[in-house]
Protein backbone atom coordinates (compact mmCIF):
# COMPACT_ATOMS: atom_id res chain seq x y z
CA UNK A 1 0.00 0.00 0.00
CA UNK A 2 2.71 2.72 0.89
CA UNK A 3 4.83 1.13 -2.16
CA UNK A 4 1.77 1.67 -4.51
CA UNK A 5 0.93 5.33 -3.24
CA UNK A 6 4.81 6.41 -3.35
CA UNK A 7 4.73 5.21 -6.96
CA UNK A 8 1.49 7.63 -7.73
CA UNK A 9 3.79 10.42 -5.62
CA UNK A 10 6.50 9.48 -7.87
CA UNK A 11 4.23 9.44 -11.19
CA UNK A 12 2.70 12.71 -10.07
CA UNK A 13 6.14 14.40 -9.49
CA UNK A 14 6.89 13.38 -12.73
CA UNK A 15 3.62 14.54 -14.96
CA UNK A 16 3.05 11.32 -15.32
CA UNK A 17 -0.83 9.93 -15.37
CA UNK A 18 -3.87 10.77 -13.98
CA UNK A 19 -4.25 14.32 -12.25
CA UNK A 20 -3.20 13.35 -8.30
CA UNK A 21 -5.72 13.05 -5.70
CA UNK A 22 -4.04 11.87 -2.12
CA UNK A 23 -7.96 10.52 -1.12
CA UNK A 24 -8.38 9.23 -4.71
CA UNK A 25 -5.10 6.86 -4.03
CA UNK A 26 -5.39 6.49 0.07
CA UNK A 27 -8.79 6.31 0.72
CA UNK A 28 -10.31 7.56 3.62
CA UNK A 29 -12.56 4.59 4.69
CA UNK A 30 -9.34 2.34 4.13
CA UNK A 31 -8.13 1.26 7.91
CA UNK A 32 -4.51 0.98 6.28
CA UNK A 33 -4.67 5.12 5.66
CA UNK A 34 -3.99 6.87 8.32
CA UNK A 35 -0.84 4.69 8.71
CA UNK A 36 0.20 4.64 5.02
CA UNK A 37 -0.04 8.80 5.29
CA UNK A 38 2.07 9.29 8.42
CA UNK A 39 4.68 6.78 6.63
CA UNK A 40 4.71 9.32 3.25
CA UNK A 41 4.36 12.38 5.80
CA UNK A 42 5.24 15.69 3.60
CA UNK A 43 5.27 13.44 1.02
CA UNK A 44 1.61 12.37 0.87
CA UNK A 45 1.09 16.21 -0.20
CA UNK A 46 4.01 16.25 -2.45
CA UNK A 47 2.19 16.68 -5.75
CA UNK A 48 0.29 19.78 -4.68
CA UNK A 49 3.22 21.68 -3.94
CA UNK A 50 3.94 21.82 -8.07
CA UNK A 51 3.01 25.50 -8.93
CA UNK A 52 0.18 25.25 -11.69
CA UNK A 53 -1.37 22.32 -10.82
CA UNK A 54 -4.85 20.99 -12.87
CA UNK A 55 -6.88 19.58 -10.02
CA UNK A 56 -6.18 21.09 -6.41
CA UNK A 57 -6.38 19.86 -3.20
CA UNK A 58 -9.92 19.31 -1.99
CA UNK A 59 -11.61 18.73 1.44
CA UNK A 60 -11.58 14.75 0.94
CA UNK A 61 -7.86 14.80 0.69
CA UNK A 62 -7.65 17.51 4.17
CA UNK A 63 -9.96 14.42 5.73
CA UNK A 64 -7.11 11.76 4.76
CA UNK A 65 -4.41 14.35 6.81
CA UNK A 66 -6.65 15.08 9.34
CA UNK A 67 -7.37 11.27 10.41
CA UNK A 68 -3.61 10.37 9.88
CA UNK A 69 -2.48 13.34 12.31
CA UNK A 70 -5.23 12.56 14.86
CA UNK A 71 -4.55 8.83 14.90
CA UNK A 72 -0.43 8.93 15.32
CA UNK A 73 0.76 11.87 17.15
CA UNK A 74 4.10 11.94 18.53
CA UNK A 75 3.95 10.10 22.01
CA UNK A 76 5.70 11.21 24.73
CA UNK A 77 9.89 10.09 24.28
CA UNK A 78 9.52 10.02 20.26
CA UNK A 79 12.36 10.30 18.52
CA UNK A 80 13.64 13.48 16.63
CA UNK A 81 13.36 11.67 13.30
CA UNK A 82 9.56 10.82 14.83
CA UNK A 83 8.49 14.70 15.60
CA UNK A 84 10.17 16.70 12.31
CA UNK A 85 8.22 13.92 10.29
CA UNK A 86 4.87 14.82 12.31
CA UNK A 87 6.26 18.35 12.10
CA UNK A 88 6.76 18.02 8.04
CA UNK A 89 2.79 16.59 7.60
CA UNK A 90 1.27 19.27 9.61
CA UNK A 91 3.53 22.12 7.72
CA UNK A 92 2.94 20.47 4.66
CA UNK A 93 -0.92 20.85 5.71
CA UNK A 94 -1.02 24.35 6.33
CA UNK A 95 0.97 24.94 3.22
CA UNK A 96 -0.37 23.07 0.83
CA UNK A 97 -4.05 22.42 1.25
CA UNK A 98 -6.70 25.44 1.22
CA UNK A 99 -7.95 24.95 4.92
CA UNK A 100 -11.64 24.51 5.72
CA UNK A 101 -11.33 26.68 8.98
CA UNK A 102 -11.08 23.89 10.82
CA UNK A 103 -7.50 24.45 13.21
CA UNK A 104 -4.47 22.01 12.81
CA UNK A 105 -2.93 19.64 15.07
CA UNK A 106 -0.57 22.08 16.32
CA UNK A 107 3.50 20.96 15.09
CA UNK A 108 5.35 19.48 17.78
CA UNK A 109 8.49 20.95 19.07
CA UNK A 110 11.62 19.48 17.21
CA UNK A 111 15.06 20.34 18.14
CA UNK A 112 17.69 20.60 15.61
CA UNK A 113 21.03 20.16 18.16
CA UNK A 114 21.79 16.60 16.69
CA UNK A 115 22.26 18.78 13.59
CA UNK A 116 24.89 19.96 15.10
CA UNK A 117 26.03 16.59 17.18
CA UNK A 118 25.88 13.67 14.82
CA UNK A 119 28.83 12.16 13.10
CA UNK A 120 28.37 12.66 9.54
CA UNK A 121 27.12 8.78 9.09
CA UNK A 122 24.81 8.96 11.28
CA UNK A 123 23.58 12.38 10.63
CA UNK A 124 23.22 11.50 6.96
CA UNK A 125 21.14 8.45 8.13
CA UNK A 126 18.58 10.65 10.52
CA UNK A 127 18.25 13.35 7.59
CA UNK A 128 17.72 10.35 4.72
CA UNK A 129 15.11 9.48 7.20
CA UNK A 130 13.34 12.89 6.83
CA UNK A 131 13.56 12.65 3.22
CA UNK A 132 10.02 13.95 2.45
CA UNK A 133 10.76 17.46 4.06
CA UNK A 134 12.95 18.40 1.37
CA UNK A 135 10.13 20.32 -0.25
CA UNK A 136 9.52 23.79 -0.84
CA UNK A 137 8.86 26.34 2.19
CA UNK A 138 9.03 23.32 4.87
CA UNK A 139 11.40 22.87 7.51
CA UNK A 140 13.06 26.40 6.77
CA UNK A 141 15.15 25.84 9.87
CA UNK A 142 16.28 22.67 9.86
CA UNK A 143 17.09 23.36 6.34
CA UNK A 144 19.29 26.54 7.52
CA UNK A 145 21.16 23.75 9.98
CA UNK A 146 21.60 21.69 7.53
CA UNK A 147 23.55 23.74 5.14
CA UNK A 148 26.37 24.02 7.35
CA UNK A 149 26.94 20.40 7.43
CA UNK A 150 26.79 20.17 3.54
CA UNK A 151 30.24 18.92 3.32
CA UNK A 152 29.20 16.71 5.70
CA UNK A 153 26.07 15.10 4.13
CA UNK A 154 27.97 14.80 0.79
CA UNK A 155 30.59 12.57 2.48
CA UNK A 156 26.90 10.68 3.68
CA UNK A 157 25.93 10.41 -0.35
CA UNK A 158 28.80 9.07 -1.02
CA UNK A 159 29.55 6.28 1.50
CA UNK A 160 25.59 5.51 0.78
CA UNK A 161 26.03 4.90 -2.75
CA UNK A 162 29.45 2.98 -2.44
CA UNK A 163 27.33 0.45 0.09
CA UNK A 164 24.59 0.13 -2.09
CA UNK A 165 21.94 1.77 0.12
CA UNK A 166 20.23 3.40 -2.57
CA UNK A 167 17.22 4.48 -0.36
CA UNK A 168 19.47 6.22 1.82
CA UNK A 169 21.14 7.52 -1.18
CA UNK A 170 18.13 9.12 -2.63
CA UNK A 171 17.11 10.50 0.39
CA UNK A 172 20.45 12.60 1.29
CA UNK A 173 20.79 13.55 -2.08
CA UNK A 174 16.92 14.71 -1.93
CA UNK A 175 18.15 17.00 1.00
CA UNK A 176 21.65 18.33 -1.06
CA UNK A 177 19.30 18.98 -3.70
CA UNK A 178 17.76 21.62 -1.79
CA UNK A 179 20.97 22.78 -0.32
CA UNK A 180 23.45 25.51 -1.47
CA UNK A 181 27.13 25.14 -2.15
CA UNK A 182 26.93 21.31 -2.64
CA UNK A 183 30.69 20.10 -3.39
CA UNK A 184 31.11 20.46 -7.39
CA UNK A 185 32.85 17.25 -7.53
CA UNK A 186 30.39 15.57 -5.47
CA UNK A 187 28.43 15.30 -9.14
CA UNK A 188 24.92 15.22 -7.43
CA UNK A 189 22.85 15.18 -10.31
CA UNK A 190 24.76 12.33 -11.98
CA UNK A 191 24.86 10.60 -8.71
CA UNK A 192 21.05 11.15 -8.47
CA UNK A 193 20.49 9.36 -12.10
CA UNK A 194 22.98 6.35 -11.00
CA UNK A 195 20.56 6.31 -7.88
CA UNK A 196 17.85 6.01 -9.74
CA UNK A 197 18.98 3.68 -12.25
CA UNK A 198 20.42 1.46 -9.82
CA UNK A 199 17.63 1.48 -6.42
CA UNK A 200 15.22 2.95 -8.59
CA UNK A 201 12.73 -0.10 -8.47
CA UNK A 202 12.00 0.70 -4.84
CA UNK A 203 9.36 3.18 -5.24
CA UNK A 204 10.86 5.31 -2.45
CA UNK A 205 14.04 6.09 -4.35
CA UNK A 206 11.80 6.43 -7.46
CA UNK A 207 10.03 9.32 -5.26
CA UNK A 208 12.98 10.99 -3.84
CA UNK A 209 15.06 11.52 -7.23
CA UNK A 210 11.48 12.29 -8.85
CA UNK A 211 11.39 15.42 -5.74
CA UNK A 212 14.86 16.52 -6.18
CA UNK A 213 14.15 17.16 -9.87
CA UNK A 214 11.15 18.49 -9.52
CA UNK A 215 11.48 20.60 -7.23
CA UNK A 216 15.41 21.92 -7.06
CA UNK A 217 15.78 20.80 -10.96
CA UNK A 218 18.77 18.32 -9.71
CA UNK A 219 19.05 14.85 -11.05
CA UNK A 220 18.92 15.61 -14.64
CA UNK B 1 36.94 13.54 10.07
CA UNK B 2 38.16 15.60 13.01
CA UNK B 3 41.54 17.87 13.14
CA UNK B 4 43.28 17.40 16.35
CA UNK B 5 46.78 16.91 16.90
CA UNK B 6 47.29 13.09 16.74
CA UNK B 7 48.18 10.78 18.78
CA UNK B 8 51.86 10.40 19.23
CA UNK B 9 52.00 7.67 21.75
CA UNK B 10 49.61 5.47 19.59
CA UNK B 11 51.63 6.15 16.34
CA UNK B 12 54.75 5.45 17.58
CA UNK B 13 53.55 2.43 18.79
CA UNK B 14 51.95 1.34 15.70
CA UNK B 15 55.58 1.66 14.12
CA UNK B 16 57.51 0.22 16.33
CA UNK B 17 55.06 -2.88 16.40
CA UNK B 18 54.68 -3.43 12.58
CA UNK B 19 58.67 -2.83 12.35
CA UNK B 20 59.22 -5.13 15.03
CA UNK B 21 57.32 -7.94 12.55
CA UNK B 22 58.54 -7.34 9.66
CA UNK B 23 62.18 -7.11 11.06
CA UNK B 24 61.52 -10.89 12.08
CA UNK B 25 60.04 -11.85 8.95
CA UNK B 26 62.99 -11.23 7.13
CA UNK B 27 63.74 -14.54 5.85
CA UNK B 28 60.56 -14.36 4.02
CA UNK B 29 61.63 -11.17 2.35
CA UNK B 30 65.25 -13.13 1.20
CA UNK B 31 65.21 -13.39 -2.19
CA UNK B 32 65.30 -17.10 -3.56
CA UNK B 33 68.12 -17.93 -6.51
CA UNK B 34 65.59 -18.55 -8.80
CA UNK B 35 64.42 -14.47 -8.87
CA UNK B 36 65.53 -13.62 -12.07
CA UNK B 37 64.18 -16.48 -13.61
CA UNK B 38 60.94 -18.51 -12.53
CA UNK B 39 59.73 -17.03 -8.55
CA UNK B 40 56.72 -14.88 -9.03
CA UNK B 41 58.26 -11.19 -8.52
CA UNK B 42 54.85 -10.66 -6.87
CA UNK B 43 56.27 -12.86 -3.73
CA UNK B 44 59.74 -11.85 -4.05
CA UNK B 45 60.64 -8.22 -5.69
CA UNK B 46 57.45 -6.60 -5.25
CA UNK B 47 57.84 -7.50 -1.28
CA UNK B 48 61.27 -6.59 -1.30
CA UNK B 49 60.86 -3.59 -2.85
CA UNK B 50 58.25 -2.25 -0.91
CA UNK B 51 60.44 -2.71 1.97
CA UNK B 52 62.67 -0.65 1.01
CA UNK B 53 60.12 2.12 -0.25
CA UNK B 54 59.36 2.30 2.96
CA UNK B 55 62.30 1.32 5.16
CA UNK B 56 63.74 3.63 3.69
CA UNK B 57 61.28 6.88 4.04
CA UNK B 58 60.98 5.59 8.03
CA UNK B 59 65.12 5.76 8.74
CA UNK B 60 64.87 8.86 7.01
CA UNK B 61 62.35 10.96 8.26
CA UNK B 62 61.05 9.08 11.90
CA UNK B 63 61.30 11.77 14.78
CA UNK B 64 62.32 8.29 17.07
CA UNK B 65 65.81 7.40 16.80
CA UNK B 66 65.84 4.12 18.13
CA UNK B 67 62.64 3.50 15.44
CA UNK B 68 65.08 4.73 12.37
CA UNK B 69 67.97 2.73 13.55
CA UNK B 70 65.47 -0.52 12.57
CA UNK B 71 64.13 0.93 9.87
CA UNK B 72 67.68 1.47 8.54
CA UNK B 73 68.46 -1.95 9.17
CA UNK B 74 65.37 -3.35 6.82
CA UNK B 75 66.55 -0.83 3.96
CA UNK B 76 70.38 -2.25 4.41
CA UNK B 77 68.99 -5.76 4.57
CA UNK B 78 67.24 -5.11 1.03
CA UNK B 79 69.74 -3.39 -0.47
CA UNK B 80 72.07 -6.55 0.50
CA UNK B 81 69.18 -9.02 -1.14
CA UNK B 82 69.84 -7.37 -4.04
CA UNK B 83 73.59 -7.65 -3.95
CA UNK B 84 74.62 -4.05 -4.13
CA UNK B 85 72.48 -3.62 -7.08
CA UNK B 86 73.82 -6.30 -9.02
CA UNK B 87 70.25 -7.69 -9.22
CA UNK B 88 69.14 -4.82 -11.41
CA UNK B 89 71.52 -5.32 -13.67
CA UNK B 90 70.20 -9.18 -14.23
CA UNK B 91 67.28 -8.14 -14.13
CA UNK B 92 67.37 -5.32 -16.88
CA UNK B 93 69.33 -7.73 -18.86
CA UNK B 94 66.98 -10.47 -18.43
CA UNK B 95 64.04 -8.12 -19.77
CA UNK B 96 65.22 -4.28 -21.44
CA UNK B 97 62.22 -3.42 -22.14
CA UNK B 98 60.28 -3.88 -18.32
CA UNK B 99 59.37 -1.03 -16.51
CA UNK B 100 59.64 -2.49 -12.72
CA UNK B 101 63.46 -2.55 -12.48
CA UNK B 102 63.61 0.79 -12.91
CA UNK B 103 61.02 1.33 -10.79
CA UNK B 104 62.73 -0.83 -7.80
CA UNK B 105 66.47 0.25 -9.36
CA UNK B 106 65.32 4.27 -7.89
CA UNK B 107 63.95 3.25 -4.54
CA UNK B 108 67.52 2.83 -3.76
CA UNK B 109 69.26 5.45 -6.28
CA UNK B 110 66.93 8.00 -4.32
CA UNK B 111 69.17 7.25 -1.32
CA UNK B 112 72.28 7.31 -2.99
CA UNK B 113 72.78 3.49 -3.79
CA UNK B 114 74.01 2.40 -7.25
CA UNK B 115 75.21 0.50 -9.37
CA UNK B 116 77.51 1.50 -12.37
CA UNK B 117 76.31 -0.97 -14.45
CA UNK B 118 72.69 -1.05 -13.74
CA UNK B 119 73.23 3.02 -14.42
CA UNK B 120 74.51 2.09 -17.93
CA UNK B 121 71.77 0.16 -18.71
CA UNK B 122 68.99 2.31 -17.83
CA UNK B 123 70.54 5.05 -19.34
CA UNK B 124 70.26 3.39 -22.60
CA UNK B 125 67.12 1.43 -22.37
CA UNK B 126 64.96 4.67 -21.66
CA UNK B 127 66.39 6.35 -23.84
CA UNK B 128 64.42 4.62 -26.48
CA UNK B 129 61.25 5.86 -28.77
CA UNK B 130 60.06 2.69 -27.36
CA UNK B 131 60.18 3.71 -23.58
CA UNK B 132 58.17 6.70 -24.38
CA UNK B 133 54.98 4.83 -25.71
CA UNK B 134 51.88 5.29 -23.50
CA UNK B 135 51.64 2.73 -20.81
CA UNK B 136 47.91 1.52 -20.26
CA UNK B 137 47.99 2.25 -16.52
CA UNK B 138 48.45 6.12 -15.71
CA UNK B 139 49.36 5.39 -12.50
CA UNK B 140 51.89 2.96 -12.73
CA UNK B 141 53.77 5.25 -15.60
CA UNK B 142 53.95 8.25 -12.34
CA UNK B 143 55.65 5.43 -10.71
CA UNK B 144 58.05 5.22 -13.60
CA UNK B 145 58.27 8.74 -14.25
CA UNK B 146 58.98 9.35 -10.10
CA UNK B 147 61.82 6.50 -10.81
CA UNK B 148 63.01 8.03 -13.57
CA UNK B 149 63.59 11.28 -11.24
CA UNK B 150 65.06 9.71 -8.26
CA UNK B 151 67.78 7.95 -10.86
CA UNK B 152 68.45 11.32 -13.09
CA UNK B 153 67.34 9.95 -16.01
CA UNK B 154 65.10 12.26 -18.05
CA UNK B 155 61.78 12.06 -17.85
CA UNK B 156 59.81 10.23 -20.88
CA UNK B 157 56.72 11.79 -20.35
CA UNK B 158 55.14 15.41 -18.39
CA UNK B 159 54.61 14.41 -15.24
CA UNK B 160 51.73 17.22 -14.84
CA UNK B 161 49.79 15.90 -18.27
CA UNK B 162 49.90 11.83 -17.06
CA UNK B 163 48.69 12.98 -13.79
CA UNK B 164 45.69 15.22 -15.07
CA UNK B 165 44.78 11.23 -16.89
CA UNK B 166 44.91 9.36 -13.50
CA UNK B 167 42.08 8.46 -11.01
CA UNK B 168 43.47 11.52 -9.05
CA UNK B 169 43.87 13.84 -12.01
CA UNK B 170 40.14 13.25 -13.03
CA UNK B 171 38.72 14.38 -10.07
CA UNK B 172 35.97 11.57 -10.86
CA UNK B 173 32.47 11.35 -8.90
CA UNK B 174 34.02 10.47 -5.05
CA UNK B 175 30.65 7.73 -4.93
CA UNK B 176 32.04 6.06 -8.40
CA UNK B 177 35.48 4.58 -7.11
CA UNK B 178 35.78 0.69 -7.05
CA UNK B 179 38.91 -0.58 -5.14
CA UNK B 180 41.02 -0.59 -7.50
CA UNK B 181 40.68 2.71 -8.48
CA UNK B 182 41.19 3.73 -4.61
CA UNK B 183 44.26 2.14 -4.89
CA UNK B 184 44.60 3.85 -7.62
CA UNK B 185 44.04 7.35 -6.23
CA UNK B 186 46.55 6.29 -3.02
CA UNK B 187 49.35 5.49 -5.39
CA UNK B 188 48.78 9.00 -7.60
CA UNK B 189 49.33 10.42 -4.18
CA UNK B 190 52.38 8.45 -3.67
CA UNK B 191 54.02 9.14 -6.72
CA UNK B 192 53.06 12.76 -6.87
CA UNK B 193 54.25 13.62 -3.57
CA UNK B 194 57.36 10.64 -3.82
CA UNK B 195 55.87 8.60 -0.97
CA UNK B 196 54.88 11.89 1.24
CA UNK B 197 58.31 13.56 1.15
CA UNK B 198 57.30 16.43 -1.10
CA UNK B 199 54.03 16.98 0.08
CA UNK B 200 53.81 20.55 -1.29
CA UNK B 201 53.38 19.03 -4.94
CA UNK B 202 49.63 18.09 -3.79
CA UNK B 203 47.96 21.30 -5.50
CA UNK B 204 45.57 22.63 -3.67
CA UNK B 205 42.76 21.76 -6.23
CA UNK B 206 43.59 18.07 -5.72
CA UNK B 207 44.09 18.35 -1.41
CA UNK B 208 40.57 20.05 -1.13
CA UNK B 209 39.36 17.07 -3.15
CA UNK B 210 40.57 14.62 -0.81
CA UNK B 211 39.78 16.53 1.80
CA UNK B 212 36.67 16.50 1.05
CA UNK B 213 36.02 12.76 0.21
CA UNK B 214 38.44 10.85 1.76
CA UNK B 215 36.75 10.30 5.29
CA UNK B 216 33.91 8.45 3.27
CA UNK B 217 36.21 6.51 1.19
CA UNK B 218 37.81 5.74 5.16
CA UNK B 219 34.50 4.55 6.71
CA UNK B 220 33.63 2.47 3.74
CA UNK B 221 36.95 0.37 3.56
CA UNK B 222 36.90 0.42 7.33
CA UNK B 223 33.49 -1.38 7.60
CA UNK B 224 35.09 -3.63 4.56
CA UNK B 225 38.18 -4.15 7.34
CA UNK B 226 40.20 -3.56 4.46
CA UNK B 227 43.14 -2.44 6.08
CA UNK B 228 45.81 -2.04 3.62
CA UNK B 229 43.73 0.56 1.98
CA UNK B 230 42.44 1.92 5.22
CA UNK B 231 46.27 2.30 5.91
CA UNK B 232 46.92 3.57 2.20
CA UNK B 233 44.08 6.55 3.03
CA UNK B 234 45.09 7.37 6.44
CA UNK B 235 48.62 7.56 4.54
CA UNK B 236 47.24 10.03 1.84
CA UNK B 237 45.37 11.94 4.79
CA UNK B 238 48.65 12.81 6.68
CA UNK B 239 49.85 14.39 3.01
CA UNK B 240 47.49 16.95 3.52
CA UNK B 241 48.28 20.71 4.01
CA UNK B 242 46.97 21.25 8.12
CA UNK B 243 46.55 16.64 7.93
CA UNK B 244 42.92 16.37 9.65
CA UNK B 245 43.82 13.24 12.52
CA UNK B 246 40.62 11.23 12.83
CA UNK B 247 41.36 9.30 15.67
CA UNK B 248 38.38 6.98 15.51
CA UNK B 249 39.81 5.22 12.04
CA UNK B 250 43.70 5.06 13.68
CA UNK B 251 42.13 3.44 16.79
CA UNK B 252 40.19 0.87 14.71
CA UNK B 253 43.69 0.21 12.70
CA UNK B 254 45.53 -0.20 15.78
CA UNK B 255 42.72 -2.94 16.95
CA UNK B 256 43.28 -4.65 13.42
CA UNK B 257 47.24 -5.18 14.54
CA UNK B 258 47.73 -8.29 16.46
CA UNK B 259 49.95 -8.25 19.44
CA UNK B 260 53.27 -9.23 17.31
CA UNK B 261 52.50 -6.39 15.61
CA UNK B 262 51.20 -7.96 11.84
CA UNK B 263 48.69 -5.92 10.57
CA UNK B 264 46.03 -8.43 8.12
CA UNK B 265 45.36 -7.18 4.61
CA UNK B 266 41.82 -7.93 5.51
CA UNK B 267 39.60 -8.94 8.11
CA UNK B 268 41.50 -11.03 10.61
CA UNK B 269 44.95 -12.47 10.14
CA UNK B 270 44.62 -16.24 8.57
CA UNK B 271 44.72 -18.75 11.74
CA UNK B 272 46.51 -21.68 10.16
CA UNK B 273 49.82 -20.50 11.53
CA UNK B 274 51.43 -21.44 8.15
CA UNK B 275 54.41 -18.37 8.34
CA UNK B 276 54.16 -18.05 4.13
CA UNK B 277 50.30 -17.82 4.53
CA UNK B 278 51.00 -15.13 7.04
CA UNK B 279 54.01 -13.45 5.23
CA UNK B 280 51.53 -12.94 2.08
CA UNK B 281 48.79 -12.02 4.26
CA UNK B 282 50.12 -9.23 6.19
CA UNK B 283 53.27 -7.99 4.72
CA UNK B 284 52.12 -5.39 2.69
CA UNK B 285 49.39 -3.75 5.53
CA UNK B 286 52.39 -4.16 7.97
CA UNK B 287 54.31 -1.93 6.11
CA UNK B 288 51.90 0.67 5.36
CA UNK B 289 50.86 0.98 8.85
CA UNK B 290 54.27 1.71 9.37
CA UNK B 291 54.28 4.09 6.50
CA UNK B 292 51.10 5.76 7.69
CA UNK B 293 51.61 6.04 11.21
CA UNK B 294 54.95 7.69 10.18
CA UNK B 295 53.25 10.20 8.01
CA UNK B 296 50.61 11.26 10.37
CA UNK B 297 53.33 11.60 13.40
CA UNK B 298 55.10 13.90 11.68
CA UNK B 299 51.75 15.90 10.44
CA UNK B 300 51.04 15.63 14.24
CA UNK B 301 54.62 17.47 14.93
CA UNK B 302 53.85 19.91 12.28
CA UNK B 303 50.44 21.08 13.93
CA UNK B 304 51.92 21.05 17.55
CA UNK B 305 55.37 23.26 15.68
CA UNK B 306 53.09 25.47 14.08
CA UNK B 307 52.74 25.74 10.45
CA UNK B 308 56.28 26.50 8.66
CA UNK B 309 57.04 27.13 5.13
CA UNK B 310 58.65 23.72 3.57
CA UNK B 311 59.48 20.75 4.54
CA UNK B 312 62.90 20.38 5.08
CA UNK B 313 63.23 17.03 7.28
CA UNK B 314 61.24 15.00 4.43
CA UNK B 315 63.45 16.28 1.49
CA UNK B 316 65.91 14.24 2.85
CA UNK B 317 68.83 15.23 0.84
CA UNK B 318 67.29 15.94 -2.25
CA UNK B 319 66.16 19.89 -3.31
CA UNK B 320 62.61 19.53 -4.08
CA UNK B 321 62.49 20.27 -7.99
CA UNK B 322 65.98 18.96 -8.59
CA UNK B 323 66.23 16.27 -11.06
CA UNK B 324 62.97 16.80 -13.07
CA UNK B 325 64.82 15.96 -15.54
CA UNK B 326 68.68 14.99 -16.86
CA UNK B 327 71.35 17.54 -17.14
Amino acid sequence: MIADAATGVALALRGEGDPYALSGMLRHEDALTPAAVRVLGADALAPYAVEHRAAPAGVDDEAVVRQALMAYPPGDGASEVSLWSYRGLVEAAHAFLPGDGRPWPPAPEAGTAWVGDSPWPKLSHRVSQLAALALPGLASGLAEQLAARTDDLSRGFVRAVRRRDWLQAAGVGRWLARLPDVPGTLGLDSGLAFVHQMGGADPRVALHVAAARRFYGRGG
Amino acid sequence: MTGGHGDPGLLDHMVEASLGWLDGARGSFRLPPDVTTDADPNLTLKPLGELAELSQLIGAVHPREEIRRTARGLFAFAWNETRDGELFAELIRGEPFATYPVELYGVFARAGLRHAEADELVRTTTRLRGWRVAREDHTRTLGVLNAERRIGLRQHADFASVLALTGLGRLPEPWALDRKAAYGITHDVFHLTDWGRDRQRLSPELAGYLRLWLPSWLENWLEEQLWDLVGELLAVTACLPKAPYDPVAWQRLAGAQAADGSVPEMGAAPGSGDPDEMFTACYHSTLVTAFAATLARIAADEAEAGPRGGDPVLVGGRTPGESESAP
